[in-house]
């Protein structure tokens, strides 16, 4: 057992040092997708992305992160115009802001912080994940957190077994037929305040599966969303970012 | 290689033949598909069964045409039948429990029914609350685990029944997060059909990517440059190295060995890092397209090389102090343990199987893609214990290391091309590639270029039965153990 | 006083008679007079006044009386107090007259055996009282595993009352007399034939009490007594204490080394053995039948400890040994017969005798609960009721093992403090499970309890009450068993053992302190001051959600544990202990994969191994013997001719 010791400090500290200096994207990361450029474009440009995240409405383009899956079928299709970039921080606060070029000014309902809520829960907030119907690769990015490179904990972030003593409920998936009622439990059994985080393009909005099995959208068909984390999946800093903003603690939001 | 088909290659033709009057389908190399009349189904599969073929897929194609496919050396047999007329056919669920789930499956989509099948109650809209009850006797209780489960884990229902610590059955309840997406796929240009594949399960993108796109260039007769196939075997091999640090890291964590827990996490984390920086993607997402791969790696080979010695180097020493520590290999050896005749009873694959002692590997049985020229050894363990799974990973992750190495020398050596042009053409084949979990197999169906048939048949809905009957005598704390040793994700199962 | 005893006495045989016509009368007429016992019983241990029945000699064996004096002053008034109160329950129920009468007819019995001043007095109050036990546990005739369990605790009692016959017979051949102080005065030179009797009386009196191996009767002989009179047969138990007390430490003294060591041995292996099978029993009051054999065990290792003081001359020991053991006898007779008349109250209301289906029934029976409850904490030994105060002398006088000077000795008591130990801790497991199985939770299966009475509630919650204050109120009970033992002992142990009003140290000074006022003062305190801390200071907004599991929301009764389920880890790990065996198969043998049969299956070790080959051998010998009965006249008179010759080459054996 004692060679665990030596085992353990051979690295040396691998921690980020995120929020307290922004984090890095390494070059040619798929963080999000960039839209260039304003000229107008033809109606075709939406049948290009397979989940509905490209409208195009009287020329004008927008784009819809959190229906975003990053498969980069837009950014092979139109290459001037759609660009993935490097960029970490993806989480906000509205569901309206993650439009890029949004024509219709849905701004989407802004929800006290946990902060705000109670002067109590600045440190030592205790986040219960539920997967309502992901594809897996969410739940791994979330266990990431935990591991010595994101360190979650080191911010007063804790994994908690019931939600009982859940100050966060961090969702992913769309929520399929089934599961439903289980996160609706979660949700009630959670102790005032509470927020809930949107995990995933999945959860933002139900992504590739919306409409043909069970899924009807995102997570907000069912429960009040405080933040939307898009990304397919997100990566684990961007969902610290997504965590931070439902606590209080960062306000910093995704830039458009 | 199913331990010792007795049936040559080739033949399951004509020896069904002789005794059903099968008619062949023209099929791609690799594989047979046998028309039959729907009556004698059931004992063209127990001869099958017999001359130790396994089960490998069922469903419906158009037509309401009944597939069974089972792996015959080398070999991939499909037997079909049309159930247009009689809607039921004669279950095989009697012949081997690892029909039942696939049964219910095709009785609760399609309202085809299994004739004499055990137990016909309705699998894919689950209620959590409605637990039902396998043991009698005194002072057993249920204990529902799931589908919200203590931990960050993805949703499923395992029903404990239990006289109090030791575990006397065990009822896996999947499809809690089934999406649909087999019908996703519904006239998708085969590009996008990619993009959702990629998202069955995100854990295994790679391997379902590449069994899709494999599915859809053995329809359409198309062949990806020879380089395009070495860099899915990178991809698919960092793939596994991830899924298998996975496995370790919650082992340990069920071990409360927390340094160890720090470790494992960090070379996982490693290799996901690599792979984002290789492709841009944590999960080797958009790479495996069909016909080839979309871009170039975004690293030299140089960088990869020296990083994979780092991991290696770390990993080989991690591994020798965790198998070193008793309080992590106590709690493992001897945890669910499972025969060889269990695993072949319930056709169990992967590192599940190749953990009892039983070599199957579709890297191995029906070699695909750039595994036909790399060479590799096929890493199997005795015991049947959790131990024994864990053992089985720690040597995949070598071989896999040795696999991608012999990748990139290659690279080297080969011309670049692009993607091949995919006709707009019409045909269908089965497509594999050895998942993390085990033998992922794709049915593809493509009508004049447009996705009409995609079924899925995934390691891990096929391994849950296996679960199951791994608990002989375990307690409840051995649950996790026995559970992450198996490193199953649930997401590919309920797809 | 005399007189008191000697109407109270009338009073009880009223009773007996007027059972067989009005039982509900009778029976409180029987609850007087036994409360005037307890009364009787109260002032003679405290050695206010002595209380005497002359009985002439009428009986023909020398004059006899019924004394009270200070040592059976103490058993007078827990039997007395147990009695009125299980009299008070049969009055509250439909009682059968034969239960009634022999319930009357028991306590009786028991009053006579606590006062007989002389040995045949004793025995024919002795074999009274297994008789009536005998009838009592036979009534049941509609169940033949009642009946076959009445005829085995029966048979193993007519083994003791034939061991105590000998051992009376043997000390009345060497002294002439049946007077015990006569034997008392002979007793320091009898040689052999003090360990001799010894042997007998421990044997005679273990039966009843439930010494190791004569324990498998007395759960079968519990759970086949009819109705709320287990709780009778309870009171009983309480003789064969009195029984060792009275003859062995009072009458055999001094005694030699090996009993003391012998008898912590014994206890505390029959304590581990007691609890262990507890802890697996279904049925309540099985249970509680072997917990009575954990409860005798831990009796007997006191009596060990004072056995080992008074042959090593250590007075303070044996009183600190004889003080944990008489007062754990009390606390557990009084606890133990109201748990009896708990586990009646729920068989009446739900039908049930097993908890396996019960569960969550402290809604519908909150005075049984309470009652139960607080009986429950006694028997398991927690703060601050009696039962704890009792357990930590036991263990603290087996920790003075250091003050002697043979290592022996030492290690045996060292061995006994570890044995009792895990007793208890077993036992608040076993515990648990019992009161959790039947009150907590939901039950199991659907059951239309029966709410209790408001009176029976009233009676339920006076008895918790009762425990409590007993708990609270153990310095003032130790003064006065500290006279009452002062007659067995000598010296009133009290006097060193109480340091200060309300504290208790092991009768030597200056070893460790314990106050049971002062715990049952705080516990509760800091339990309300806890809640109000919350409810005041912090005004938690408080709202109610359902039960968390795993995000389901099943029928709670199928996923709750078990007692079984509770218990099964112990049953899991000492698998070889119990035999236990348990084998799962498809059900319809494989064709139905989905339905699975559970069978279970446990090896009672003494029965397998001791009862089992000694009933057999003895069937053996009694095949031989019928051989012997040919039935020709001839043959008989050869066999008395042989028996004469055998008798008289005896004689010139014996004169030498």
């Amino acid at each position: 057992m004692l060679e665990w010791i030596p085992r353990g400090l051979h690295r040396g500290i691998v921690t980020t040092a995120y929020p307290r200096r922004p984090e890095e994207a390494p070059p040619g990361f798929r963080g999000r997708v960039a839209l260039r450029g304003d000229e107008p474009a033809s109606a075709e440009l939406e049948a290009v992305c397979p989940t509905g995240a490209i409208r195009s409405t009287g020329g004008r383009v927008s784009l819809d992160r959190g229906r975003c899956i990053l498969c980069s079928a837009c950014v092979a299709a139109d290459p001037s115009r759609f660009e993935f970039e490097p960029e970490y921080e993806t989480a906000a606060r509205r569901r309206g802001a993650l439009i890029v070029n949004d024509s219709e000014r849905a701004p989407g309902e802004l929800r006290r912080t946990l902060a705000q809520q109670s002067r109590t829960l600045r440190r030592s907030i205790h986040v219960r994940h539920v997967d309502a119907g992901s594809d897996g690769a969410e739940e791994w990015e979330i266990s990431a957190l935990t591991n010595p490179f994101y360190d979650m904990q080191r911010l007063g972030l804790f994994f908690t077994l019931s939600p009982r003593h859940a100050d966060i409920l961090l969702v992913t998936g769309g929520v399929t037929r089934p599961m439903e009622t289980p996160l609706l439990r979660a949700f009630e059994v959670m102790p005032h305040p509470k927020a809930v985080v949107a995990a995933g393009t999945d959860a933002c909005s139900g992504g590739l599966a919306t409409g043909v099995g069970g899924v009807a959208g995102g997570v907000d068909e069912v429960l009040p969303v405080d933040v939307y984390v898009p990304g397919s999946p997100p990566s684990p800093i961007a969902l610290l970012h997504g965590l931070l903003l439902a606590a209080g603690v960062v306000t910093r939001e995704a830039a458009a | 290689m199913t331990a010792g088909s007795t049936i040559p290659a080739g033949e399951a033709h004509e020896f069904l033949d002789g005794r059903f009057r099968a008619v062949r389908e023209p099929a791609p190399p690799g594989e047979q598909r046998l028309l039959l009349p729907i009556g004698v189904v059931d004992r063209a599969a127990a001869l099958l069964l017999e001359r130790r073929a396994r089960f490998v897929a069922m469903f419906l194609r158009p037509e309401r045409s009944l597939a069974v496919a089972f792996a015959v050396r080398g070999q991939l047999v499909a037997l079909q039948a049309s159930v247009d007329r009689t809607s039921s056919f004669p279950s095989l669920a009697l012949l081997s429990p690892a029909f039942r789930l696939p049964e219910r499956e095709l009785h609760d989509l399609h309202g085809i029914v299994p004739l004499g099948h055990p137990d016909l109650a309705s699998v894919l809209d689950p209620d959590p609350d409605h637990l039902r009850r396998r043991v009698e006797g005194e002072g057993t209780f249920l204990i529902p685990y799931g589908p919200i489960r203590s931990g960050v884990f993805e949703s499923i229902q395992h029903v404990i029944e239990t006289g109090g610590e030791d575990v006397l059955a065990l009822g896996v309840r999947p499809y809690f997060k089934r999406r649909g997406l087999e019908s996703r796929f519904d006239g998708l240009t085969p590009g996008d059909g990619a993009t959702v594949a990629e998202r069955v399960a995100g854990i295994a993108s790679v391997a379902h990517a590449c069994a899709f796109t494999h599915a859809v260039e053995r329809a359409l007769g198309v062949e990806p440059s020879p380089r395009a196939q070495l860099w899915r075997v990178v991809h698919a091999e960092l793939e596994r190295i991830a899924n298998h640090l996975d496995v370790a890291t919650r082992l340990a964590e069920d071990a409360g060995l927390s340094v160890g827990v720090a470790r494992f996490g960090i070379l996982k984390e490693q290799v996901m890092r690599l792979r984002a920086r290789l492709c841009g993607s944590r999960f080797g997402r958009g790479v495996v397209v069909p016909g080839g791969i979309s871009a170039e790696p975004l690293l030299s080979t140089t960088e990869i090389r020296s990083i994979l010695n780092e991991l290696e180097r770390d990993l080989r020493r991690d591994r020798k102090l965790l198998l070193r520590t008793p309080s992590f290999t106590d709690r493992l050896i001897g945890s669910g343990t499972l025969e060889p005749i269990t695993v072949d009873a319930y056709a169990g694959i992967g590192p599940v199987a190749r953990g009892s002692g039983i070599p199957t590997d579709a890297r191995f049985e029906r070699p695909y893609g750039a595994y036909r020229r790399l060479g590799f050894r096929i890493a199997t363990a005795e015991d049947g214990d959790a131990m024994a799974r864990l053992e089985v990973r720690f040597d995949e992750i070598r071989e896999s290391i040795h696999l991608i190495r012999q990748a990139l020398e290659r690279d080297a050596k080969e011309e670049d091309e692009p993607a091949a042009e995919l006709p707009a053409a019409t045909g269908a084949a089965f497509g594999w590639a050895e998942a993390p979990m085990g033998e992922l197999v794709y049915w593809v169906e493509v009508a004049e270029g447009r996705l009409q048939t995609v079924r899925i048949s995934s390691p891990s809905l096929r391994n849950w039965p296996v679960f199951a009957a791994a608990f002989r005598g375990d307690v409840l704390t051995d649950f996790s153990f026995i559970e992450h040793s198996f490193g199953l994700t649930p997401a590919g199962a309920d797809r | 006083m005399n007189g008191v005893f000697a109407a109270a006495l009338l009073v009880l045989c009223g009773a007996a008679g007027l059972a067989l016509i009005r039982p509900h009368l009778a029976m409180g007429a029987a609850a007087v007079g036994s409360a005037v016992l307890c009364a009787v019983g109260v002032v003679s241990a405290g050695g206010w006044s002595d209380a005497r029945v002359d009985l002439g000699t009428w009986l023909g064996f020398g004059p006899s009386a019924l004394v009270a004096d200070r040592l059976s002053g103490i058993f007078l008034a827990l039997v007395g107090g147990t009695a009125a109160a299980v009299s008070v329950a049969l009055a509250e129920r439909p009682t059968r007259r034969a239960a009634a009468t022999l319930h009357v007819l028991v306590v009786l019995a028991l009053a006579a055996v606590l006062g007989a001043d002389q040995a045949f007095v004793f025995f024919l109050a002795w074999e009274t009282l297994s008789v009536c036990l005998y009838i009592l546990g036979s009534l049941g005739r509609d169940r033949p595993a009642a009946l076959a369990a009445a005829y085995f605790a029966s048979a193993v009692n007519k083994v003791g009352g034939a061991a105590i016959l000998a051992a009376f017979a043997l000390l009345y051949g060497q002294t002439g007399s049946f007077e015990f102080s006569d034997w008392q005065q002979a007793a320091p030179g009898l040689g052999t034939t003090h360990d001799v009797a010894f042997v007998l009386l421990l044997v005679g009196f273990g039966t009843k009490i439930g010494l190791l191996p004569f324990q498998v009767p007395l759960p079968g002989l519990y759970q086949a007594a009819p109705a709320a009179t287990a709780a009778t047969i309870a009171v009983a138990f309480n003789a064969g204490f009195y029984g060792l007390w009275r003859l062995v430490y009072g009458t055999l003294a001094p005694a030699s080394l090996w009993w003391g060591e012998l008898l912590v041995m014994v206890g505390g292996l029959g304590a581990i053995a007691g609890i262990l099978y507890a802890v697996v029993q279904d049925d309540v009051k099985r249970f509680l039948g072997f917990s009575s054999v954990e409860h005798g065990g831990i009796a007997l290792v006191g009596l060990g400890v004072a056995l080992i003081g008074q042959s090593a001359n250590k007075p303070e020991l044996a009183a600190a040994g004889l003080l944990a053991a008489t007062l754990h006898v009390i606390m557990h007779g009084i606890a133990k017969a109201g748990a009896f008349l708990g586990a009646q109250n729920v068989a009446e209301a739900t039908g049930e005798r097993t908890t396996g289906p019960l569960g969550g029934l402290a809604t519908r029976l909150p005075g049984t609960a309470l009652g139960f409850g607080l009986a429950v904490l006694t028997l398991a030994a927690l703060p601050p009721f009696g039962g704890f105060v009792s357990e930590w002398f036991t263990l603290e006088a087996l920790l003075q093992g250091f003050r002697l000077k043979n290592s022996d000795a030492q290690l045996f008591m060292a061995l006994g403090g570890a044995m009792v130990a895990l007793t208890a801790g077993i036992a608040l497991l076993a515990f648990a499970r019992l009161f959790g199985g039947i009150f907590l939770g939901r039950p199991r299966r659907r059951l239309e309890p029966e709410p209790e009475t408001r009176r029976g509630g009233i009676g339920f919650v006076a008895f918790g009450v009762t425990l409590l204050f007993l708990g609270a109120a153990a310095p003032w009970e130790i003064r006065w068993l500290g006279k009452g033992l002062s007659g067995v002992l000598g010296f009133d142990p009290a006097e060193t053992t109480i340091r200060h009003p309300l504290v208790l140290g092991p009768v030597y000074k200056d070893f460790s302190v314990l106050s049971p006022t002062w715990l049952t003062l705080a516990i509760p305190t800091f339990l309300v001051a806890a809640a109000l801390l919350v409810r005041v200071l912090l005004k938690p907004p408080v709202r109610r959600a359902p039960v968390w599991l795993s995000g389901t929301a099943p029928d709670i009764a199928a996923v709750q544990y078990t007692p079984e389920g509770y218990a099964n880890p112990i049953r899991v790990v000492l698998a070889g202990l119990y035999g236990f065996r348990r084998t799962i198969q498809p059900e319809g043998g494989g064709r139905q994969p989905e339905r699975l049969a559970l069978s279970t299956r446990v090896v009672p070790a003494f029965e397998h191994y001791l009862y089992e080959p000694l009933v057999a051998a003895g069937l053996r010998l009694s095949g031989f013997s019928r051989r012997l009965q040919s039935g020709r006249l001839g043959l008989y008179l050869l066999y008395v001719l042989l028996v004469l010759l055998g008798a008289l080459a005896m004689i010139p054996a014996l004169r030498h």
